[in-house]
């Protein structure tokens, strides 16, 4: 079911949320990690679109909580990791 | 992907390094990692990693702690990694907490409130437009007069309430944010510029009324964000969509810049501004090389490329008229580069006049630096050498890393100014009168060192230097000299206590406090006011919490003229007894016998001392400390 997770993302959620990118899976949300709180989102989604360049759109930035959305929105946007 | 390899071979280094608690080089690879890369994320990851070492930063780097209030009425949370990362890079370690959104006025007024109890050494004010001028935006947009300058008024009004309540009960150093001018209005951009009441005039008259509030605040300094905006492009400086979602004002891609700019503006209450630039002279202060291209083959003066130098020289002079001392650190044959100041003299903006000395010789630079800082009795610490060469450069970094170093590039002489103005080497937020007559002191002191070569005994220099100390209140100092005073003296500082100017005022006006400074000239020159004494007086016991000497007059008696004075203030408030306090630092060995010399003996700490304090006693019914036979007395 589960998508394996690019590297260069789960090293850039693991910078965010300080966990070990090996941790990081696509179930991982903001319900599985406790420090994954609005303002980690907020920093994560900054780190996001630095790193692959694009711009989120900011109604759907709230909704994108764990790593599979995070990459599928990315997907969409183009992003080839 | 040269520079992403690069970053995560930096990374590797930086995580090995923490997990080793190499505190020195953890920092040396985040400088290189912050130099080359803005990514969020590695910001981050810098931060994290700086926090889990902090006992080690502190302890093996010096890195001084930093407790930072942030008052704002915008979101701030993701600039922190970069703003922990930045102050890391320039010693310090921030422990910051955020206050809440709206919460600002309760928080600056309330002393028991959360940032009351947090005790902050540095409160930092980061309020938008939004939230200070509101209703301006509205007011402008009409484009008549009608209610701006009331708005302004208002605005300012209770910025200045908020300031001045906060300060009364909190002797925290401010930061205050200034706002940034508006890039975009209904007016249009020739409306903007041309009416007199526009936004963006509006916004910069309130800048200035904030400033000006912030230079009558004790311990407060001006942060101009507009500059700093406007540099980096005013059109991008925020990102309007992450700020309507989330209340984020500056974009992502200038954290860094943000970062250096706030903590560069809060350094010059921390700091003091280094004292002497030692520039090179072939390649550097003029182009070419003397020694080869001769007097005439030197570019320097009106036209292409010597416009560069001339406006680099033309710099210098300037930083030398607010009292900055230049030097030349050259290897060169002297009578060639006497020649040169005197035949092209139309063509140079600086005179050999206008440096407090030139080291010309075939000597190795760094030896140059050591003497010059022995005949001026000033810290290396307070250098900054300038030279194109890079030899001459790390040469300098590796034996004196004290020295700040500036590498000029030799084939872009155009940038030279703009290198050294980069720099936060010589900030400060106030220039006073002793600081203009520097130079003229500086020389002197080279007069008294030949002085003392010819007389006969130590008395007889002494005496023959005819010193006179005026004695007054550090209030008139004026204040602003005995807080710099505190912040830069190193040397002769027996506690290197660096209090504020609040904290400077309660001991002149607590009951049994006294704070003295004191003023001294000889026949050589005014040497302003360069002693500070602050002591507390309860009982029969009189405190002495901080002594100090600017070390340009250290050895010449004027330590023991403050003792004698402190001595008589004492009696006076009913004292018997005075109690010195030492504490060692790096770098005030010259002072650490001094309660010994004066016939003190060691005691027993008081209770709830510093625990590195040393302490002394004279009991003043025994024996008082007399004014020095060479030294009058004025005040």
């Amino acid at each position: 079911m589960s998508q394996p997770v690019p590297l260069s993302l789960r090293n850039l959620l693991g910078d965010v949320l300080e966990m070990s990118p090996d941790e990081i899976t696509s179930e991982t949300s903001m319900d599985t990690v406790e420090n994954w709180d609005s303002f980690r989102h907020l920093q994560a989604v900054l780190a996001i679109e630095g790193e692959y360049n694009v711009q989120l759109d900011p109604q759907r930035i709230p909704e994108l909580t764990s790593v599979a959305l995070l990459q599928s929105e990315l997907e969409k946007k183009g992003v080839a990791f | 992907m040269s520079i992403d390899s690069d970053s995560s071979e930096l990374r590797q280094g930086i995580k090995e390094a923490s997990l080793a608690q190499d505190a020195p080089t953890v920092l040396r690879l985040v400088r290189k990692l912050a130099s080359n890369s803005v990514k969020p994320a590695d910001m981050m990851y810098c931060s994290v990693t700086l926090a889990r070492i902090s006992k080690a930063l502190e302890k093996d780097a010096a890195m001084r702690p930093l407790r930072t209030y942030i008052v704002r009425s915008v979101t701030l949370e993701p600039i922190l990694p970069s703003l922990t990362v930045e102050a890391a890079l320039q010693g310090y370690l921030l422990e910051a907490r955020l206050g809440g959104y709206g919460s600002y006025v309760e928080e600056l007024l309330n002393p028991t409130g959360p940032l009351g109890q947090f005790k902050p050494d540095l409160v930092i004010i980061a309020l938008d437009i939004e939230e200070l001028a509101g209703n301006l935006a509205d007011l402008c947009a009409t484009g008549s007069e009608r209610g701006v300058d009331e708005e302004i008024d208002e605005c300012a009004g209770r910025v200045q309430n908020l300031l001045t309540a906060f300060r009364s009960t909190n002797p925290a150093r401010i930061l205050f944010q200034g706002l940034t001018v508006p890039d975009r209005s209904p007016l249009g951009d020739v409306g903007d510029a041309n009416l007199s009441q526009s936004l963006p005039n509006a916004i910069a008259e309130l800048n200035r009324r904030l400033a000006r509030m912030c230079r009558n605040t004790s311990a407060c300094v001006f942060f101009d964000l507009d500059r700093l905006a406007a540099r980096y492009g005013r059109s991008h400086w925020r990102d309007e969509r992450m700020f309507l979602a989330s209340r984020l004002p500056v974009a992502s891609q200038f954290f860094g810049f943000y970062a250096k700019g706030l903590v560069r503006s809060f350094s010059s209450l921390l700091r003091a501004p280094r004292k002497i630039l030692c520039t090179d002279l072939d390649n550097t202060l003029w182009g070419g090389i003397l020694g080869e291209d001769g007097t005439d083959g030197i570019a320097t003066g009106a036209a292409y490329p010597g416009n560069c130098y001339w406006n680099y020289q033309r710099y210098l002079k300037q930083l030398s008229t607010r009292g900055i001392l230049l030097a030349i650190v050259s290897k060169n044959n002297r009578a060639d580069v006497e020649e040169a100041f005197e035949r092209r003299s139309a063509d140079l903006a600086l005179k050999l006049d206008d440096f407090v000395a030139a080291k010309i010789s075939w000597d190795e630079k760094w030896v140059a630096l050591r003497e010059l800082s022995e005949e001026l009795s000033l810290g290396l610490d307070s250098f900054v050498f300038v030279d194109d060469n890079l030899v001459e450069c790390e040469a300098i970094r590796r034996h004196l890393p004290e020295v700040a170093v500036v590498a000029t590039p030799v084939n872009e002489p155009w940038r030279s100014v703009e290198m050294l103005a980069e720099q936060s080497y010589f900030d400060a937020i106030t220039i006073t009168n002793d600081d203009m007559g520097r130079l003229e002191e500086y020389k002197a002191q080279a007069q008294r060192v030949q002085l003392a070569n010819t007389a006969a005994s130590r008395e007889d220099f002494l005496a023959s230097l005819g010193i006179v100390c005026i004695f007054g209140s550090a209030l008139d100092a004026p204040l602003t000299r005995a807080v710099q005073l505190l912040a830069k003296t190193n040397q002769f500082n027996l506690t290197t206590r660096r209090h504020s100017a609040a904290e400077v005022e309660a001991f002149a006006n607590n009951q049994g406090g006294q704070a003295i400074v004191v003023r001294v000239r000889d026949r050589f020159g005014d040497a302003g006011v360069v002693g500070l004494a602050l002591t507390l007086t309860k009982g029969h016991i009189c405190h002495i919490d901080s002594l100090l000497l600017s070390c340009r007059v250290i050895g010449r008696g004027i330590e023991t003229a403050m003792l004698a004075t402190i001595a008589t203030l004492a009696q006076q408030k009913g004292a018997t007894r005075l109690l010195g306090e030492f504490i060692p630092s790096k770098k005030n060995a010259p002072c650490a016998t001094f309660y010994a010399d004066h016939g003190f003996a060691l005691c027993m700490a008081p209770p709830a001392a510093a625990p590195d304090s040393i302490f002394y006693e004279l009991d003043l019914t025994v024996s008082v400390p007399r004014m020095p036979a060479w030294i009058a007395t004025e005040g």
